[in-house]
């Protein structure tokens, strides 16, 4: 397939996928479900396992199955960088599940419990469980990761783990390669391509630095070179000598204050992490919104959207759980959409 | 056979399940059947049994392969000693006695890792010395704990060095010097002792890792070489003990790790057969293919070594499962390059038409059409035979390429490039073009209308009507490419465009954009679009195609063409020249053409022949068989 007819197939199949996407007010309305009526709005009905247990992990499975075989679809006309950064995207699955091992591993679970927490994922993304779950101690589990494309990310961990165990440290180095590989990957791009994912995809590290930065300054109590050290570079907004500006704050309010107005496209910025995480999540959802039907680049668009998808799986997962296990109405709602609850 | 996999059978073998890991063993010794798990028994039979032993048999090959990776690869097994069925109770022996196992050498295992650490360390510490003994820092310094100044020497991973570069400049700390090169660094740090607890985070986070400075640096460099010799040996010695005592545990039990090995493999039929194997109480069932050539003997072994009744039931293949049935893979003889070459694009369905040979003859004819040329031919089948060795079953490619290429060559009349020393027995390229030209483009047509009528066989075999009517490279589909074809050359001969011809595409289009239309069910407009477009690519994929095969006389000119540039580069030398010339462009002209002849080729049966009648979608037949399957960690 040539670059044009490329495009044009990723226009119109986009076209038709965007349909699948529910939208905040669908999301709210199945949230206030009752649970026969949400299973049977969400697919979770037709999810059978041996065990009731093993229906959720099941539903999220299928979910997320749904997501891959969309990128998969997605995949076919790209070749070259741009293939190879929405692979990348991919792999973020792969990432939950080594952080998943060792903190099993961590936390000495059966094997069998910490197997039911991994995802099962597709040939050109998975590595082999089976014997990274056959060891006995996380040293052990980080050699036989050496021997796999997270060498580097491994022999680091283990360098660490040695010398003090923080499974926080091994999660937030993890997400820094993966977004410096993401980053890297977008900069191989050229044209509207690179620009605009560059954009969507500084705005997503804009949001992870900021609010890990803020809960491992003031939640954490790490010390301010140290986060800085585990921030990601290619934020759009936030560079590091901002970060820095902002991790000197003594107090999360006097941090929150240094923050440039921009970082925002709307309203002010929340006081809280949690409702900052949400606004910012908001923001970079609205932006993907907008990239997903205007930006010049397919790329973009195709990015955008499984930006959005997979927040709305992780959304529509959320609820399920949530109502399974017998949450109320209000403390689902305070959940998936915590400013508007604040504002009420 | 010219379809794929013509005699597999599917088999429903019915036993009582006390009877199932017996008869997984003996299916998988006998190397014939390769499971079906489709849940096709499911409301008789709904449990998929063996799922703990499973999960028991996963753990205890993870001890033993950590065991053998610390002890050494286990001898192979060549006693002639019968597999024997694991027993539950067996199993669990097993798995408690390699956990045991491990218990006891896992120690050992972490000393070695922590020697094989330290040995690192220590290079890394002694080329740290040499690295700062030219440097104007008092280095003994890193040894003091001085009241304002913190310095430290250690190694970190490359890959975090710039960052952490960065970061040390924002809270006023140096990194006074790097060396080292590959994954680690080899750092010398400094900065204020009130900022210490900074320091400390921050590397900790880069995966700092300090280097432990010896007592006697400050003393002299004799005493420092023989304290670092000491550390060494120290480390040496250790490392052998530790090996020592894995050797004396490993004699102590290898007979037993063997059985331990032995009783597992045994046992990994009856874990593979997974859902292929169904039961319900007492009652079992076990489905699979099964190639009919082996069905009475596969019978046969099963009533000698099965101790309770059984029930063998085989039926053919039923078209809707076509798809699925796996498909032997055959020693080809003289067709193995080219059944290799198949196997790159797909492996073929069950039942469809295997287009090795077919593949074997278009590849010699069209590598020979465009590489005509006795000498160059010669040249290539001796290197074939010559590198007989390296190229293996790629030999017989070698010598059939060449060999066509040197029957093209006396029908081109062309030796080494000469045009003048044989007469051609049928056209020099460089005569004609516009007749060879032709002659490509009949070749291409005639490819073309024989992948088609393939394909529309291959659809129809597999039950899909609809698409050997109506899809590309379909029955209307080739009548529309012929009758267009026909009426053009009608036309040009200047005979006009024939009535038949123009019923015969009008019809054909009528009803190509009738199925389009109806087996879209989008929207109006996009209907219409993509009906247009569907029919288009259709109708155009033909044309393209047919032009496609314009190069195979594009080539064989070229062919002409390039070596009368040898020639006319090598006469306006000197002797020795000219005949370095000759030699070096015959050369150049066999390795670089041969290779582009080759490509293209390729590149005209993979897309022009393979896309268009050939599914590859088929799956390998891989039998159950005795021991473990290959795994690896990496994908």
């Amino acid at each position: 397939m040539n670059r044009l007819a490329g495009q044009a197939y990723l226009r119109t199949r986009l076209a038709i996928m965007t349909a699948n996407l529910l939208g905040h007010e669908k999301l709210n309305e199945l949230a206030g479900l009752p649970l026969d009526e949400l299973a049977a709005n969400t697919g979770f009905a037709e999810i059978a396992s041996n065990n009731e247990a093993g229906r959720l992990p099941a539903f999220e499975r299928a979910l997320m199955q749904t997501w891959l075989d969309e990128l998969s679809a997605l995949l076919r006309p790209l070749e070259g960088p741009a293939r190879r950064l929405l692979t990348q995207w991919a792999s973020r699955y792969e990432l939950l599940n080594i952080k998943a091992l060792v903190r099993g591993k961590i936390g000495q679970l059966p094997n069998e419990e910490i197997e039911r927490s991994l995802f099962e994922l597709p040939g050109f993304l998975s590595l082999n469980h089976d014997e990274l779950l056959n060891t006995d101690s996380v040293p052990e589990l980080l050699r036989h990761l050496q021997k796999t494309r997270y060498e580097r990310l491994a022999t680091q961990a283990l360098r660490q783990y040695e010398e003090r165990p923080d499974p926080f440290l091994l999660d937030a180095t993890l997400d820094q390669q993966f977004y410096s590989d993401l980053s890297n990957r977008a900069q191989q791009l050229s044209g509207h391509d690179r620009t605009e994912t560059l954009d969507l995809i500084g705005r997503i590290v804009d949001r992870h630095n900021l609010v890990w930065s803020l809960r491992y300054r003031f939640n954490y109590g790490l010390q301010a070179s140290e986060v800085l050290y585990l921030a990601i570079d290619g934020g759009r907004v936030l560079n590091r000598a901002l970060l820095q500006q902002m991790l000197q704050a003594e107090t999360l309010d006097e941090a929150i204050r240094t923050l440039p107005a921009n970082l925002l496209s709307h309203g002010d910025m929340p006081k809280q992490i949690t409702l900052i995480e949400a606004a910012m999540r908001g923001d970079l959802f609205a932006h993907a919104e907008r990239a997903m039907r205007r930006s010049p680049s397919a790329l973009t668009s195709v990015l955008s959207y499984l930006v959005l998808r997979y927040g709305e799986i992780t959304t529509l997962y959320a609820i399920v759980h949530a109502r399974v296990h017998g949450m109320s109405d209000d403390l689902l709602h305070e959940a998936i959409d915590p400013l508007q609850e604040t504002a009420a | 056979m010219i379809r794929a996999g013509y005699d597999m059978r599917h088999i429903t073998l019915k036993l009582m399940r006390e009877d199932l890991p017996r008869a997984s063993l003996v299916l998988a010794e006998l190397e014939a059947f390769a499971p079906d798990e489709r849940p096709l028994l499911e409301s008789e039979l709904p449990e998929i049994p063996g799922s703990t032993f499973r999960a028991r048999i996963r753990r205890a090959w993870g001890h033993l392969d950590r065991l053998v990776g610390l002890l050494g690869e286990l001898p192979s097994d060549d006693s002639d000693t019968p597999l024997l069925v694991l027993r539950r109770e067996q199993l669990v022996e097993i798995d408690q006695w390699l956990t045991d196992a491990w218990q006891q050498c896992a120690p050992c295992d972490e000393a070695l890792h922590r020697i094989e650490d330290e040995f690192r360390d220590l290079n890394q510490l002694e080329k740290s010395l040499e690295d700062f003994a030219d440097l104007d820092v008092d280095l003994s310094r890193l040894q003091a704990q001085h009241e304002h100044l913190d310095m430290r020497i250690g190694t970190l991973p490359t890959a975090n060095l710039s960052r952490l570069s960065d970061i040390l400049q924002l809270s006023d700390h140096l990194i006074l010097n790097v060396a080292g090169d590959g994954d680690t660094r080899r750092v010398l740090i400094a900065g204020k002792r009130e900022d210490a607890a900074i320091l400390d985070s921050v590397l900790h986070a880069a995966a700092y890792q300090p280097l432990a400075i010896p007592e006697s640096f400050d003393d002299n460099p004799s005493a420092l070489r023989g304290e670092l010799q000491a550390r060494r040996q120290k480390l040496d010695q250790d490392c052998q003990q530790l090996r020592g005592r894995l050797a004396n545990w490993s004699s102590t039990n290898r007979r037993q790790l063997l059985r331990a090995r032995q009783m597992l493999e045994a046992a990994e039929p009856y874990v593979s057969v997974r859902g292929a194997a169904r039961t319900r109480g007492p009652l079992a069932a076990m489905q699979g293919w099964i190639p009919a050539s082996r069905l009475a003997e596969v019978e046969q072994k099963l009533t000698d070594d099965l101790s309770l009744p059984f029930l063998l039931e085989s039926r053919a293949p039923r078209a809707a499962e076509r798809h699925l049935v796996p498909v032997p893979v055959r020693k080809r003889g003289l067709l193995e390059p080219f059944a290799l070459l198949v196997q790159q694009y797909g492996v073929p369905r069950f039942g469809e038409f295997d287009p090795t040979l077919l593949f074997a003859i278009t590849f010699a004819a069209m590598f020979g059409m465009m590489f005509g040329d006795i000498g160059h031919g010669a040249v290539i089948v001796v290197a074939g035979v010559l590198l007989r060795r390296r190229l293996r079953a790629f030999t017989y490619l070698f010598v059939l390429a060449g060999a066509s290429a040197m029957l093209f060559g006396w029908l081109y009349g062309s030796i080494f490039g000469v045009e003048h020393w044989l007469h051609p027995l049928w056209i020099a390229p460089m005569s004609d073009p516009i007749y060879m030209l032709t002659v490509a483009l009949a070749w291409g047509v005639a490819f073309l209308t024989l992948g088609s009528a393939i394909a529309i066989s291959n659809r129809l075999l597999s039950g899909d009507q609809a698409g050997a009517l109506f899809g590309p490279g379909g029955l209307f589909s080739l009548i529309l490419y012929l009758a267009l074809l026909g009426g053009l050359v009608s036309f040009v001969r200047g005979n006009g465009f024939p009535l038949l011809a123009t019923i015969m595409i009008v019809v054909t289009l009528l009803l190509l954009i009738a199925y389009q239309w109806q087996s879209s069910d989008a929207p109006y407009g996009e209907r219409i679009f993509t009906t247009l477009i569907e029919t288009f690519e259709i109708v155009n994929g033909y044309v393209a195609s047919s032009l496609s095969f314009l190069r195979v006389a594009a080539f064989s000119l070229n062919h002409v063409a390039l070596s009368l540039a040898v020639f006319t580069l090598a006469n306006s030398m000197e002797t020795i020249g000219h005949w370095i010339t000759l030699i070096l462009g015959n050369l150049f002209v066999i390795v670089l053409e041969g290779i582009i002849v080759a490509i293209q080729t390729l590149r005209l049966e993979y897309y022009e022949g393979f896309s268009r009648y050939f599914y590859g979608d088929g799956t390998p037949f891989k039998p159950l068989r005795v021991g473990r399957p290959q795994t690896t960690l990496t994908r």
